[in-house]
């Protein structure tokens, strides 16, 4: 007789599915290059590509190092989490930054940020936002100035405004030079500080028709990725198609931004502009891209649905009163460290369960 | 039909049924030699009433049972005892066993038969199916005398009929309902009569419509159900077909409801219709890793390399041979183990099939906090249970995991959930006891 064949042991469950972290990795940054190309389109190949590339190439070569130092398998530098970091603190800086920044602000993100609590699964805190917080207060001039105004290639002279009011639109508004060169949020946030009459004209012409579409399409300054909602939305809809994203945090956190947009995010109560308040800024990119992030948001359906809810109430509070026109990473980041107790509170009822034990 | 019923959660693994599906049961002589556990319900073993050497007759008691939750052993074949030895066994490490050398396949029927069941009262009813071993047949092999004997204080008003059978590659009961429909009704109101309810239903799940019009022919009220693992789980089921929810740590039968596989039923058929103890069952031979994948009727007793041979043998590589389905069915090192009554398939599976045996961070995805059909948070309890914080474990619900496997299936990291969640599970009873004493 044969030598007697032996088989593996291990437990069940023997079969798994399909998804797999590095498919899923994979799947969003192929759903983040929509939003790359309009940013070479918007503003040139040197200003946008470069920061990105200079930008996933040191969080990969980051993570690599620390892995290697770690003495932990190196591989694991390859699963794609390192080049979604890297990806979307690019997509968080102006175009047209010096090639350091990108590779200071990625190596804070994958360094500090993610190895130093462990790596993959166990930093608490989204490691692109934590590294775009970290430049924002060591650069805060170049992270805040020198907005470029995009243009097209197909007509390299047709430039629009930063502030996405179309530029025939303009003389509607009293002085409108003064506000040239500025974001979007930033025109906002300064209308409520103009006098009432050219206030007033301002926001009029944020909240028209022209202005939305080109919020939509990305013919506005902003951060390399997060000008174009059209192409975020492209990315975001190839994520649900092939499972990865489930969207009860995105529509959270963009409905609350909606909503508490119009309730405060006005000059006075319930006279805000929801529609303006998920074009402008980066919300579209946070609201797909980072509210997203799996590891730093809550596991619990109840949970993922508060934590999109609370950010996007704390996004509306910091473009309104706070210091700064844009608030979405720092709701994030503020959320991010709110994610254990959600998880705990949230925790789903049992099945046979018959109220929650304390 | 209306909405297909089901819970909530739950996952959609390859059905890869089709390998067996459509091939019919085919009759497999006992083997010359067979090995008979005497363990093969759950509960305590039967005590052997034979010894080396002795003849044994076909339907022969050679196990007597031992206690209230513990069943007799019939020797499915007429021959000799060859040995009284602990062997290998499929759904534990090791058992006493009884070896038969087999000489014949004749008689078997050692009771009375009683076609006219109804004129019998329900106590003698289930006294028959204990008699003759009866239990079980969908994998969890718990003496069905048992489950018909609730205590006074629970009403019985419902019994479910599962033929779910949401295992992945497993086609044994399928095959049972179109072949042995009047077995499967016979044992329902069988079964529906020692319990004395009315409310009787038969859980099958749409992809089985043949089986579903089969039981449905036959006069019994089929509710078809979602195809969706897993679909088959007793607590599962009876939310899909009652509306009821099981309460946490309790009983099928606490909100009035028994639940019997179909194998179960026909088992009890044979045995209260025609007199004929639990000495054979159906069991489904597939996989990758098998050349011609089929269902058997087999003997209790019939080595797992018996019937591979059968099934024309292995093909490709194979890396884990399962007694049961993918999902929650158990790796055997080896496959010179034997069919017990609880064997519902013997499945070869091929590298490219087998989950890998690696795994990575969680990443807090929440997929199996969306897949648990115990509405458990399968990483949270495992992150606890990495870390032996056993209490945190059992807050989180870790006593509600029946190990059904959905989340280990769904994790993009490959991770073992289940596996620490039953390590948990182990700590938290241990903790348990040791308190109480």
């Amino acid at each position: 007789m044969a030598e007697p064949r032996l088989f593996q042991l291990s437990m069940s469950p023997h079969v798994t599915s399909p998804l797999n972290t590095r498919r899923v990795m994979l799947d969003v940054v192929t759903a983040l290059l929509p939003a790359l190309a309009g940013a070479i389109w918007f503003f040139g190949f040197v200003d946008s590509l470069l920061p990105v590339l200079v930008s996933v190439v040191t969080a990969v070569a980051a993570e690599y190092f620390c892995l290697r130092i770690m003495k932990r398998p190196v591989n694991a530098a390859l699963d794609g989490s390192a080049i979604v970091t890297g990806l979307l603190l690019a997509y968080n800086l102006p175009p047209g930054v010096p090639w350091w920044l990108p590779v200071i602000g990625s190596g804070f993100a994958i360094v500090v940020a993610k190895q130093a609590f462990g790596g993959l699964g166990h930093n608490m805190i989204n490691p692109a936002l934590l590294g775009r917080a970290f430049l924002m207060a060591s650069f805060p001039v170049l992270m805040t100035s020198g907005w470029q105004a995009p243009f097209e290639w197909s007509a390299p002279e047709s430039h629009f405004e930063t502030s996405g009011i179309p530029v025939e639109n303009l003389q509607a508004i009293p002085d409108a030079d003064a506000i040239s060169g500025a974001t979007p949020l930033r025109v906002m946030k300064d209308s409520f500080t103009m006098e009432r009459h050219r206030g007033n004209a301002v926001r009029a012409q944020l909240a028209s028709e022209g202005t939305y579409l080109n919020l939509f399409l990305g013919r506005r300054g902003g951060c390399i990725g997060e000008t174009s909602g059209l192409l975020l939305l492209l990315g975001a809809i190839y994520l649900v198609v092939r499972g990865v994203l489930e969207l009860r945090l995105p529509l959270s956190y963009l409905g609350s931004v909606a909503l508490f947009g119009w309730i405060i995010g006005g000059p006075g109560l319930l006279q805000g502009d929801p529609l303006f308040s998920v074009l402008a800024g980066g919300v579209i990119l946070g609201g797909f891209f980072m509210v997203t992030d799996m590891v730093t948001t809550p596991v619990t359906p109840w949970g993922k649905i508060l934590f999109g809810f609370l950010a996007g109430f704390i996004t509306i509070v910091i473009r309104r009163w706070g210091g700064y026109p844009e608030g979405c990473s720092y709701s994030i980041l503020i959320m991010n460290l709110a994610t254990p107790l959600l998880d705990r509170f949230t925790r789903p009822r049992i099945l046979g369960e018959v109220g929650k034990h304390a | 039909m209306g909405k297909r019923r089901t819970f909530s959660g739950g996952a959609h693994p390859d059905e890869r049924k089709e390998l067996a599906e459509h091939s019919a049961v085919r009759k497999l002589p006992a083997p010359k030699v067979i090995r008979v556990a005497l363990c093969q319900h759950l509960g305590a073993p039967s005590t052997p009433l034979v010894a080396k050497g002795d003849r044994v007759t076909r339907g022969q008691e050679i196990g007597a049972q031992n206690g209230f939750i513990s069943l007799p052993t019939h020797s499915p074949v007429g021959g000799t005892v060859l040995a009284l030895e602990d062997a290998a066994l499929p759904h534990r490490r090791s058992g006493p066993t009884i070896v038969i050398e087999t000489s014949s396949e004749e008689g078997g029927a050692v009771f009375e038969p009683w076609p006219e069941y109804s004129s019998r009262s329900p106590q003698e009813v289930i006294e028959r199916i204990r008699a003759a071993g009866v239990c079980g047949m969908g994998g969890a092999s718990f003496p069905t005398h048992v489950k018909l004997s609730p205590p006074r204080d629970k009403k019985v008003d419902t019994l479910i009929l599962n033929g779910a059978e949401c295992e992945p590659y497993l086609t044994s009961d399928a095959r049972l309902m179109v072949e042995r429909t009047a077995d499967v009704i016979d044992g329902m109101r069988i079964l529906a009569h020692a319990l004395g309810v009315g409310r009787v239903f038969a859980g099958v799940e749409a992809n089985k419509p043949e089986a579903a019009a089969a039981l449905e022919g036959a006069g019994a009220e089929v509710i078809t159900l979602k195809v969706k693992y897993p679909q088959g789980a007793e607590k599962q089921l009876i939310k899909a077909v009652t509306g009821r929810e099981v309460p946490v740590g309790g009983l099928p039968m606490d909100v009035g409801v028994v639940v019997q596989n179909v194998g179960t039923a026909a088992a009890a058929a044979e045995a209260v219709r025609d007199g004929m103890p639990c000495m054979r069952r159906i069991v489904t031979v597939s996989g990758g890793g098998i050349k011609a994948p089929g269902n058997f009727d087999a003997c209790v007793g019939t080595s797992f390399a018996d019937l591979v041979e059968a099934a024309g043998g292995y093909s490709g590589e194979v890396v884990r041979l399962l007694s049961g389905g993918p999902m929650m069915g158990i790796a055997q090192f080896t496959d010179a183990v034997p069919v017990t009554k609880g064997t519902s398939g013997i499945v070869a599976l091929t590298s490219r099939e087998a989950r890998s045996l690696s795994e990575g961070p969680c990443i807090r995805c929440g997929k199996c906090v969306d897949a648990c059909p115990m509405g458990l948070a399968p990483c949270l309890i495992s992150e606890a249970a990495e870390h032996s914080g056993w209490k945190s474990a059992d807050e989180a619900g870790a006593l509600s995991c029946m190990a059904c496997g959905t989340c280990t299936f769904v994790c993009p990291s490959s991770r073992f959930l289940v596996h620490y969640i039953k390590r948990a599970q182990e700590a938290i009873r241990a903790s348990k006891r040791s308190r109480e004493a």
